[in-house]
């Protein structure tokens, strides 16, 4: 017999799961309570590292980045990832904190290195060496534009016959202790599994079945200025500063801070965040003075307390975790994604192990 | 009767064109003489520039254009700094100007073949969709692919000029000093309330400074008088005001939770960043021309009506010496009659409704000059290559479709559409009010009160952001705005609630006649409730 899924959230994470849950054979329904790209996965900054601190995280990262290749292929979509690098930089007092987490990084299989403001300059000419004292150096990193993984997700997903539903709240119906699927537009969607990988709203999602989940909810804030020839291959992050930024394929240049917790879910902009990036990023990139906004939005994500994705089954038989990825969904979730499906449907993912 | 000089008028029946100091700019590398006072987009202009910068993706040149900082098609490298508005930005003694995006310059492109290939090989959307199965030839494609985008070269130079933030308070900000705006500040800061207007330009008045025609309408709100008089009598009204302050070349990029966000110009080096708390707002951003589809409508030599009649009365710079006009509604009419002024004919009025859109007076001033005008045609082509070299027009059927056969070319230089305008309404998407499509008010506009409040507490419009009418109506809808703000911050006691009353009662009146039932009708479609001024 076929086993039904549904899906809560149309995100990297949700997308992922559904394409691998699909081509094993499951019958998958998506649904997206806003439009394709209303959460994080259509606002963030499309970094790609396994930079973390966590041996499972960096295994999905590692993982995530070889699945980017081969979701292309198969999706016959183009997500504009670029391999430039991604460099996380920081000043003396936050030194240690990098040189420590390379080692671990290294330890896990992670081709970083530590290098020095010189070798940064050699990659971005335009950064100021004074502005930081020491970096992390990850090749094989780099960005992607989420967009158009969002969307090459979802058509393979459809491609599999999975139905992507989009403005398409849903509430997730439990009966005694097992999840019988989820209602939307007042019509039952029957599931032996129902996954949870609402992001910034998991919360909510968790609480229909009557499971605390507890996710502290951040809110992260980026802006772009106008279009230029491209010139910043990598990606840089300032650990501390908590400035980072990137180049788009249009040319714009993608900077934000990291995000901070907030109590209320909203995606409004701040005039704060401007003023704070506009002046932090002149410090690292003195020619970006003088250059304009072109737009600036917000984005919220969820984030669990010890940093770690919550992935997994709950107590409610059925009904499966798959969020808290933090800032860090398009560098995680696609593996994770891969590995739940494995999960539900072999009853076991190595790469999870550790995680569930 | 006019004398020009290298594209430049030297006298004008009634503008007085007074020029600085002779300064020399570079562009591309090749010396320019320009005139302090002179934006560098209307210096490169009035030296015969026609193509500013090309396109992202066709490489299509692109001309000057709206005048005013909104269209991006005038961005070129000034002094080693990428993507400034050369229309914003005012000449210099030694300025380095260089277009951006084309090889070895905007003018000779040599990428500009792609608008002939690039549809053929690439379709809009399929750089994600082609060479997508093999990891190689993606990667190839796009490493290619960025080779191509981009838009300004990479800043060359640290932007010297120094900014320092200050934080404000005020009763009543008002954005915008055009008719709508300053009237609004006038009125609110009559009964005390404190008030401080912003403008994005170095003058106020907004567009009644190009409008060197006299006015109709109520004679209480000065008919007969001329638009760029009218300026100058609310801005002494303005001044004469303690209260209010008027800060000029600042403009407002942002509004967040009635704090907004703005970067006032002091000069060529410093500037503010102004964080500004204020209880009431009232935006008064006025609007923006609409263009038309035909062929080649973004050649450079199209122009709306508007960034004409800032070339020509502003800096007093000729457009061409033979123009189209698309659209005979009044700004088309009077925009003919100020460029035969000006020396520069005008080849034909093209009018697609099968009678002539504006007041009679206009129309039979143009007819004497001589200038034909084509009721029921439409323009289906703007012809030449880097720069209007003429145009095509058609008679149109009574379905609104050209008649094959009856094609005329008509020879121009340039071509003016003057089709109307849209609410520029940007900052109100921002700042979260409720927005309504209403064709009458000429696009999206904010729902509002009687008292012109949106669904935004304590954020009001005046004038054209509000919805298209004319520049008397916006200086009613500023007297309500402000008026209102005033009364419900506690100012003005019963006189202040009286005039409120007046001031709606006058306004209801003036769009009763026959050329207000269509604001009326498109009002019906975005009133708010109002709440009662007690």
């Amino acid at each position: 017999m076929t086993i039904k899924i549904a899906v809560v959230g149309g995100g990297v994470a949700g997308l992922s799961a559904a394409y691998f849950l699909a081509k094993n054979g499951a019958e998958v329904n998506v649904f997206e309570q806003k439009y394709l790209l209303y959460g994080a996965s259509g606002r963030n900054s499309g970094g790609l590292t396994a930079q973390f601190r966590n041996e499972a995280l960096i295994k999905l990262a590692l993982r995530s980045l070889e699945l980017y290749n081969k979701l292309q292929s198969e999706t016959g979509f183009n997500f504009l990832l670029r391999r430039d690098g991604y460099v996380k930089i920081a000043n003396e007092e936050m030194a240690n904190v990098l040189e420590e987490e390379v080692e671990i990084q290294r330890g896990a299989g992670v081709n970083v290195k530590i290098v020095d403001p010189d070798f940064v300059k050699s990659l971005f000419p335009d950064i100021n060496v004074n502005a930081f004292s020491i970096a992390s150096y990850f090749a094989d990193g780099g960005v992607v534009f989420p967009w158009p993984v969002v969307w090459g997700l979802a058509k393979g997903c459809r491609e599999l016959g999975v139905n992507v539903y989009d403005y398409t709240p849903v509430k997730v119906e439990v009966k005694g202790n097992e999840v019988v699927g989820v209602k939307a537009n007042d019509e039952l969607h029957k599931a032996d599994y129902v996954i949870n990988a609402a992001g910034a709203w998991s919360n909510e999602i968790s609480r229909q079945a009557g499971i605390e989940l507890n996710n502290k909810v951040f809110k992260e804030e980026i802006c772009v200025t106008e279009s230029l020839k491209p010139y910043l291959d990598p990606y840089i992050l300032d650990v501390s500063t908590n400035v980072y930024i990137s180049q788009s394929m249009r040319g714009e240049i993608v900077g934000g801070i990291v995000g901070s917790e907030t109590t209320d879910i909203n995606v409004k902009s701040s005039l704060d965040f401007l003023t704070n990036y506009a002046k932090r990023v002149v410090e690292l990139v003195p020619k970006l003075r003088g250059m304009s906004i072109l737009r600036q939005w917000a984005g919220v994500y969820d984030l669990e307390k010890d940093g770690l994705p919550v992935i997994g089954p709950t107590k409610v038989k059925g009904f499966i975790q798959l969020n808290g990825f933090g800032r860090n969904g398009m560098s995680t979730a696609p593996a994770a994604g891969e590995a739940l499906a494995e999960y539900i449907l072999k009853g076991r993912s190595k790469i999870l192990e550790s995680l569930i | 009767m006019v004398k020009t000089e290298s594209g430049r008028l030297q006298e004008h029946p009634i503008v007085d064109f007074k020029r600085g100091g002779e300064v020399t700019i570079y562009f591309n590398g090749q010396p320019i003489k320009a005139y302090e006072g002179e934006t560098v987009a209307a210096a490169l202009y009035a030296a015969g520039v026609r193509v500013f910068s090309r396109s992202f993706r066709w490489h299509r040149p692109r001309g000057f254009f709206c005048a005013i900082g909104k269209c991006s098609a005038c961005m070129m490298e000034v002094d080693g700094i990428p993507n400034v508005r050369t229309c914003k930005v005012y000449v210099r003694d030694g300025m380095q100007v260089r277009t951006q995006s084309g090889l070895p310059d905007a003018e000779k492109d040599v990428f500009s073949i792609l608008d002939d290939v690039i549809d053929k090989v690439f379709p809009h959307g399929s750089h994600y969709s082609k060479f997508t199965t093999s990891k190689r030839a993606r990667e190839f494609m796009v490493k290619r692919m960025r080779k191509f985008t981009g838009f300004g070269n990479p800043p060359r130079a640290v932007f010297q000029g120094k900014a320092e933030l200050e934080e404000t308070e005020t009763d009543v900000l008002v954005v915008g000093g055009g008719p709508g705006g300053m009237s609004a500040a006038i009125n609110a800061g009559k009964y005390g309330a404190k008030v401080l207007l912003v403008d994005e330009n170095a003058f106020l008045g907004g567009q009644l400074v190009k409008q060197t025609h006299r006015f109709f309408g109520s004679a209480k709100e000065r008919a007969g008088t001329r638009g760029i008089r009218i300026a100058g009598i609310l801005e002494e009204e303005l001044n004469s005001i303690e209260n209010v302050e008027v800060r000029k070349e600042t403009r407002v990029f942002g509004i967040y939770n009635g704090e907004a966000g703005a970067y006032q110009r002091l000069d060529d080096e410093n500037g503010k960043l102004l964080k500004i708390r204020a209880k009431k707002i009232v935006v008064a951003t006025g609007a923006y021309e609409r263009t038309l589809i035909f062929e080649n409508n973004d050649l450079p030599g199209v122009y709306g009506a508007g960034g004409v009649q800032t070339l020509m009365n502003v800096y007093g710079i000729k457009p061409g010496d033979m123009g189209l006009i698309v659209g005979s509604g009044n700004v088309g009419l009077i925009l003919t009659y100020q460029l035969m002024q000006a020396g520069v004919n005008v080849a034909a009025i093209v009018e697609a409704m099968p009678r002539i859109g504006g007041y009679f007076v206009h129309a039979a001033k143009v007819r004497r000059l001589g200038v034909p005008i084509y009721v029921r045609h439409t323009i289906l082509k703007a012809k030449g290559r880097k720069s209007v070299e003429g145009a095509v027009i058609a008679k149109l059927d009574d379905k609104w479709q050209p008649i094959p056969g009856t094609e005329k070319e008509i020879k121009c230089d340039f071509i003016c559409v003057a089709v109307g305008l849209s609410p520029t309404h940007e900052l109100l998407y921002q700042a979260g009010c409720e927005m309504k499509f209403v064709p009458e008010l000429g696009g999206i506009v904010p729902l509002r009160s009687r008292f012109n409040e949106t669904s935004v507490k304590g954020l009001y419009v005046a004038g054209d952001v509000a919805g298209i009418e004319e520049a008397t109506a916006a200086i009613m809808e500023g007297r309500v705005a402000g008026i209102h703000a005033a009364v419900t911050l506690g100012y003005g006691g019963e006189e202040a609630k009286k005039e409120l009353e007046e001031a709606v009662k006058e306004i209801e009146e003036f769009r009763a006649g026959p050329f207000g039932e269509r604001i009326v009708n498109g009002l019906k479609k975005c009133t708010l409730e109002s709440e009662v001024v007690s």
